[in-house]
């Protein structure tokens, strides 16, 4: 009697033990994976190097005029792009440009939902490829476009001294260990 | 009677399983011979359970001075066990034949069960004179000389049956599938014997 | 009654439950055990052997390395197209000529892309072909010795890149050039490279008996670089596909001037008709000199032989068999999917992923429906053959392979992660960082009909502060990720040596049993082997001393040589009489200008050794093979030229 009484039972609480038992397990392996990308959270940009000349993240962030930037930069969580091997040649718009943008704009993309958004306006800002003044005048005689990382191409301008990409004007112009920077006082948008 | 001869037939043929497989084999394993070093005593000589097995045996007992591993040549008992088997197995089938039409008594079996016995018994006391020969005999320039902790010198030779430590190998020594069908069919025959005794009181 | 056991039997079985679910919860509530559960998907315990085999590419080592999976452990370095003094390849009389070109001997090469043989689309396990970038050359390695046994070099190449891939059965390697060149190589200016240069994808016979390879044609291409390549598979059998870059045909700063068009092609390559074409009497012969060395395991000795000719197949002279398929942005990896309709493309400067379609190329094909031609090979319409593409988000996509369940995995340089997506669909279904900056990955069998998709291999460019530091150069980084569920979970990272541009691996059962423990020594028939030590001598031949040598525990027969004097060539032809798996001798001479050799068990080995000076030298086994070890060694006297001291020899005399 005893025992068909306890063969139902055994079934109603094997379940409940089955699932007091895996349930833990399963978040701990979520917040496990997480903890092996925590110690590098930023990817390569979590390399502490201060001995190596600045790579592009680097040079901006030490740069207070490209705070915004910068702060758009880490929104994004596109930093690794930045101290890749490259070779890039980056647009930095100063923190004029962006407040020249309508008003919210900026804010509205900093928000995490638009992520990917700011994430692809951002990368319109970079170029692979190596190119100094000289070489982008070279590209604006031969006529040619400048292929961004989006896939866009972007109309290169020389005007005297003056030399325009995708309507922006670049004012400054600092090297990196792994690109280019020229720095412009407008945001490029499609 | 009839039942007791062909048990008899049976029992002695068995021996001739002894020219088809190994009649004792011992191996040595260690831990840098994940898989263990094996030869494979048939009745005619011995062969290495893997191709090299000999070769690699001669070539680790030649550090304790160990002579090599005999070759049919080398020993008078692999060319005479053979005829001593052959003939046995002959015998016994004979003996069987005549005892399947009720010529002999079954006392024979009997008598070819105890002859047997005693060349078996030979032959184990040979086997292991063999081993201790082999296992202690080492030339006196050998490479490694090693002692016991009472001092006299460290023997090397493998167990007659089971296992045994040395040192570092672990030695087993087994009977194979000749010498389990040689059991067996020396038990047979005593069996043949019993069954015969048996018929021949119930039928008087 | 009846209620009242039940009320206990409730209680008891509860608070058993809560007991067992509370230890549980407060085992893994520690950070330890977490760790622990990723930690033993990758630890092999002693004793325990991996699941799988890894053959990651050595590059700028120009050899093989051999890992286990998930353990990362490396198990071997195969010398393929590099000296190794480890084992004294390239240096031993026997392999010298191994690294024999047309242009002499070359010690080196930079070796990219490991295939394993296949049978209908699967991996097989005969044999692991890799080519030498550098002096182009294809070599093949035995997976049952794990040694190098054949290597030819292709002419008419430069830049060996898109190499060396096989077809589904293993009919042809393929070798195609990354840089274009004048053929046959002239004296001229190099900025009439457009037009004038020629981009040659070479077909390579292997014999499926021994492997043995031969060029059976070459195709003379427009002068594009021709970066990787993948065969069809199933339906697609019978076409090779090849990514090209530079189509601009630019022959400075390529950076900049091979960036610009917008779309480069993948070339499909029907070379079924090709061959037909060619067994059929096509193709012009062309002299052309390139080596071919080939390792025979019974003689243990290479031979080299300069071939003199190659039949080479004009692309307008078999119309119908090459179509340009657009691609855009300079793509790099080029490759097929399981089933064969799949083609990617991953333009390496841009951010998505373009997918080819087979049976659209064919319909395309079929409806001549064509966008203009380049040197005469008609370019399909980019939408009339594109499948889809990934909108990846990632930036810099080099290489696609596939796990056999509808799933591909492709890396990003740039961006540095992995991204998993969905053939069909196109949709992303999880992404995970490298690091950093990968090149290639690799899944076992990833590039074959049927995946051993489990783990997949990611291997980095950058390591920086991936390991404790050891100065500015280091080994690169790899990462291990399970690949069994939805999302990839990051296992591993281990150092990986040179640099592995491109892997393959397989299940381990498909090689463990075939893998040879020892040499036969009564299959030798190396012409200064001995099989028995009384055969041991020592001949001259003028100046030249020939030492016939047997090694077994713990000597060499003989020890004792006189009568060799200053200015011979003395070869030892040293045979290992062992038949013991695992017990190698070594041999190496005091002040001799080559590297040790290492004689496996039943095979022959030589070491040529100058002597310059009077005195009586002494020679040692180099590898640890017993306890009497240390013993092992012997002396050489080396009298004045002008002596009359006769040659002699001994041991324990």
């Amino acid at each position: 009697m005893k025992v068909t009484i306890l063969n139902p039972l055994v079934l109603l609480v094997l379940p409940a033990l089955i699932w007091s038992c895996t349930s833990p397990r399963e978040a701990e392996t979520t917040s496990g994976s997480s903890a092996i990308s925590e110690s590098h959270p930023m990817g390569q940009a979590s390399v502490v190097d201060n001995v190596s000349d600045a790579n592009i993240l680097q040079v901006a962030v030490s740069s207070e005029p490209h705070s915004t930037l910068v702060a758009a930069v880490q929104a994004a969580q596109i930093e690794h792009i930045l101290v890749n091997a490259g070779p890039l040649t980056v647009f930095a718009p100063v923190n004029g440009a962006f407040d020249a943008l309508p008003e919210g704009t900026v804010e509205n993309l900093l928000k995490p939902e638009n992520k990917s958004d700011l994430a692809t306006i951002l990368t319109r800002h970079a170029a692979p490829g190596s190119y100094d003044i000289e070489a982008l005048q070279r590209e604006a005689k031969k006529g040619r476009k400048l292929y961004m990382a989006t896939g866009d191409y972007l109309e290169v301008v020389v005007e005297g001294d003056k030399v325009t990409v995708g309507g922006a004007t670049i004012v400054a112009t600092v090297p990196a260990s792994n690109g280019i920077i020229h720095v412009i006082e407008k945001v490029i948008l499609p | 009677m009839k039942n007791a001869g062909i048990l008899m037939i049976l029992g002695s043929a068995m021996l001739v399983g002894l020219f088809f497989f190994p009649m004792w084999n011992i191996r040595l394993g260690a831990p840098q011979y994940p898989e263990p070093l094996g030869i494979d005593i048939h009745v005619n000589g011995l062969r290495g359970e893997s191709e090299f097995d000999i070769q690699n045996i001669d070539g680790l007992n030649h550090y304790i001075g160990m002579k090599t591993l005999p070759k049919p040549e080398d020993m008078w008992e692999f060319s005479v066990f053979p005829k001593v088997v052959a003939a046995m197995a002959l015998i016994g089938i004979v003996i069987g034949l005549l005892g399947v039409f009720q010529k002999i008594s079954p006392i024979w079996f009997l008598v070819w069960f105890v002859l047997m016995s005693i060349l078996g018994a030979l032959g184990i006391y040979d086997f292991n004179l063999w081993l201790v020969s082999y296992g202690t005999d080492l030339d006196p320039n050998a490479i490694l000389k090693l002692v016991n902790p009472d001092g006299t010198p460290m023997q090397y030779n493998p167990p007659l049956i089971g296992h045994k430590k040395l040192l570092n190998f672990d030695a087993f020594s087994y009977p194979r599938a000749g010498g389990i069908m040689l059991g067996v069919g020396m038990l047979l025959t005593l069996a043949a014997y019993y069954f015969g005794q048996k018929s021949r009181f119930t039928i008087k | 009654m009846k209620t009242k056991i039940f009320i206990i039997n409730t209680l008891f079985l509860c608070s058993l439950a809560m007991l067992m679910s509370c230890g549980q919860s407060g085992d893994s509530g520690s950070s330890g055990a977490l760790g622990s559960s990723i930690a033993e998907k990758v630890y092999v315990a002693p004793g325990e052997r991996d699941e799988q085999y890894a053959f990651l590419s050595g590059g700028y080592s120009g050899n093989l390395t051999v890992y286990g999976l998930p353990s990362g452990r490396l198990f071997k370095e195969i010398p393929v197209f590099s000296q190794f003094p480890t084992s004294g390849y390239g240096y031993s009389e026997e392999t010298k000529p191994m690294l024999n070109t047309s242009f002499g001997f070359i010690p080196w090469d930079d070796l990219h892309h490991p295939d394993i043989s296949q049978t209908n689309g699967e991996l097989d396990g005969r044999w692991i072909f890799a080519n030498g970038n550098n002096t182009p050359r294809i070599a093949r390695i035995s997976l049952t010795t794990f040694e190098t046994e054949e290597i030819i070099e292709v002419p008419n190449s430069a830049g060996n890149h898109s190499s060396s891939f096989i077809t589904e059965n293993t009919e042809y390697v393929v070798a195609g050039t990354r840089f274009s060149v004048p053929v046959p190589q002239k004296d001229m200016p190099i900025k009439d490279y457009k037009a004038n240069f020629k981009g040659a994808l070479t077909f390579i016979t292997v014999d499926q008996q021994h492997g043995h390879m031969d060029i059976k044609f070459q195709l003379m291409m427009p002068g594009f670089n021709y970066d990787l390549s993948h065969p069809g598979r199933g339906k697609s059998h019978g076409w090779f596909f090849f990514s090209t870059y530079n189509t601009e045909e630019a022959n400075t700063l390529l950076e900049v001037n091979a960036s610009q068009n917008d779309k480069d092609f993948i070339a499909a390559v029907n070379w079924k008709k090709i061959e037909q074409y060619v067994n059929n009497g096509g193709g012009t012969k062309m002299a052309a000199k390139y080596a071919h060395n080939v390792y025979d395991e019974s003689t243990h000795m290479a031979t080299s032989t300069i071939k003199e000719e190659v039949l080479t197949v004009n692309p307008a002279d078999v119309p119908g068999a090459i179509y340009f398929l657009p691609t855009p942005k300079s793509p790099h990896g080029c490759d097929v999917d399981p089933n064969g309709e799949y083609i990617i493309g991953a333009g390496k400067l841009s951010a998505n992923i373009t997918v080819h379609s087979f049976d659209k190329m064919l319909s395309a094909i079929e409806g001549q429906k064509f966008d203009g031609d380049a040197y005469g090979i008609p370019i399909l319409n980019y939408d009339d053959v594109l499948a889809g593409s990934v909108q990846s988000g990632g930036l810099g996509p080099l290489h696609t392979e596939f796990d056999g369940r509808g799933n591909a995995y492709t890396t990003f340089f740039i961006s540095s992660e992995v991204v998993k997506w969905k053939l069909g669909t196109w949709e992303v279904v999880d992404r995970k960082p490298t690091y950093y900056s990968v090149g290639h990955l690799m899944i076992p069998g990833g590039n074959s009909r049927k995946p051993h998709g489990k783990y997949l291999v990611a291997m980095n460019k950058i390591t920086k502060d991936r390991y404790l530091p050891t100065g500015p150069e280091m080994e690169h980084s790899a990462q291990i990720y399970d690949i069994s569920g939805e999302k990839m979970e990051l296992l591993y990272d281990f150092p990986t040596h040179g640099e592995p541009h491109y892997a393959a691996g397989c299940n381990a059962e498909l090689l463990v049993n075939n893998s040879k423990k020892i040499y036969r020594l009564d299959e030798n028939k190396h012409p200064y082997g001995i099989t028995r030590p009384s055969e041991a001598r020592v001949e001259r031949k003028g100046k030249e001393v020939h030492i016939y040598m047997s090694t077994i525990r713990s000597h060499f027969t003989p020890d004792n040589i006189e009568g060799v004097k200053v200015g011979d060539k003395v070869y030892f032809h040293i045979t290992n009489h062992e038949q013991d798996f695992d017990v190698p001798h070594g041999f190496s001479m005091i002040g001799q200008a080559t590297s040790e050799i290492l004689i496996m068990p039943g095979q022959t080995k030589t070491s040529l050794w100058e002597p310059k000076r009077v005195g009586v030298w002494p020679f040692y086994c180099t590898d640890f093979c017993s306890a009497l070890h240390q013993e092992m060694q012997g002396y050489v006297r080396v009298s004045p030229a002008n002596s009359n001291i006769e040659l002699s020899w001994s041991l324990d005399e």
